[in-house]
């Protein structure tokens, strides 16, 4: 019972590594330059 | 009769592993909280907590999922794997308070029903950047409950272990959903480099983990360990799951055969029956079936599958491959027998 599970497993693994890795480099890609901090504007003020 | 079952079977082992485990999830709050109040002065404490959460429920679950593939490599990681349930609905737990937290404080101060605006709030479907990366964790967040739900011996043995393991190895859909989860949503607001890197070490370190373990088992010969000698009383067998398949390995004249342990005639336990004239006998109706052939005698026609074996030492090795019914196999000499 167990070799099967783990064959399945491997082919699991190979299909999840594509697809992980394309979604991770895809939402890397993606990321776009946060605005700059304004030093002049300090948060804790509004608290 | 009857059979009862405790909420979680306590013994010392299993206190001092959740200790270290609790101990190790409050250090790593207190810590994440603590420098982050540091290094970003600017968020607030719910901020903090949410963050604290979800990233050691994500760090617990790659815990979890290195935890199978370190054993297949190297036994000394089995202490790990015996209470590796407690981690998972400890993992579970994390993420639930991440998530009730993440809809409290993003979805819960509007006119809208929290759940609801958790959905209808952000349609980008069609933007990486933008998209709407909460429902994605909301979906691993109800994989994991119905995991944690089902982590006790009570469920695994009313749904089965086949069904039961199916059902948890939806934790890679899960897992997938995870990881599109945080690399959508707080990695595209992230300015430092230190998720990116982290999240990506542990992807390759899980997924490599995987990988490694299952092609070094590829690359052995398909035996697997049945049981041992003296576990098999002479002139009958023991039935072992090998190959998704019950399996009989009889033993008998200084030798050892191994058959399907499911009777041609009406599906009786091969595995529970004696040889007698040199036959396996069903225990059920008396069919029988040459040890090393898996063929009933003449003038009988009914045949089942065998299996090649073989003794190292003390221990019988199956082939979990099927043979044709029928196909005569050599049985394996036992040394000095």
């Amino acid at each position: 019972m167990t070799q099967p599970i783990r064959r399945a497993h491997l082919r699991i693994w190979i299909v999840l590594a594509v697809i992980l890795y394309a979604v991770f480099a895809a939402g890397l890609s993606a990321r776009r330059d946060a605005a700059p901090r304004n030093p002049n504007l300090n948060w804790e003020h509004y608290r | 009769m009857s059979l009862t079952y405790q909420a979680v079977g306590w013994n010392r082992a299993k206190k001092v592993y959740d200790s270290v485990l609790g101990c190790a999830v409050a250090v790593y709050l207190g810590a994440f909280i603590g420098v982050g109040s540091l290094v970003q002065p600017y968020a607030t404490a719910e901020t903090l907590l949410i963050r604290g959460l979800g990233t050691a429920a994500l760090l617990l679950l790659h815990v979890i999922l290195a935890i199978g593939p370190l054993c297949r490599l190297d036994k000394r990681f089995l202490p790990l794997l015996y209470n590796r349930r407690h981690l998972g609905v400890t993992m579970f737990v994390l993420a639930l308070a991440h998530g009730m937290f993440s809809l409290i404080q993003f979805h819960a101060l509007g006119d809208v029903n929290p759940l609801v605006s958790l959905f209808t709030s952000n349609t980008h479907f069609g933007s990486i950047a933008e998209f709407p990366f909460q429902a994605l964790g909301f979906f691993a967040l109800l994989i994991l409950l119905l995991m944690a739900a089902t982590s006790h011996d009570f469920w695994l043995h009313n749904l089965t272990a086949p069904v039961w393991k199916r059902l948890h190895m939806l934790v890679y859909v899960a897992y997938g959903l995870l990881i599109a989860h945080v690399t959508l949503g707080a990695l595209q607001s992230e300015t430092s480099p230190v998720l990116a890197i982290t999240l990506g070490l542990g992807m390759t370190v899980v997924i490599g983990l995987h990988l490694w373990a299952g092609t070094v088992e590829r690359r052995k010969d398909g035996f697997v360990s049945a049981c041992n000698l003296d576990e098999i009383p002479d002139n009958r067998a023991r039935v072992v799951s090998c190959g998704g398949e019950r399996v009989a390995v009889f033993k008998y004249g200084g030798v050892v055969s191994a058959i399907s342990n499911v009777c041609q005639h009406q599906n009786g336990p091969l595995g529970e029956g004696k040889i007698i004239d040199g036959c396996v006998t069903c225990p059920w109706h008396g069919y029988q079936y040459l040890p090393n052939t898996g063929a009933s005698p003449p003038p009988f026609t009914e045949k089942v599958s065998t299996f090649r074996t073989k003794i190292v030492g003390n221990q019988v090795f199956v082939d979990p491959a099927p043979l044709p019914p029928g196909t005569r196999v050599e049985p394996a000499e036992i040394p000095h027998a």
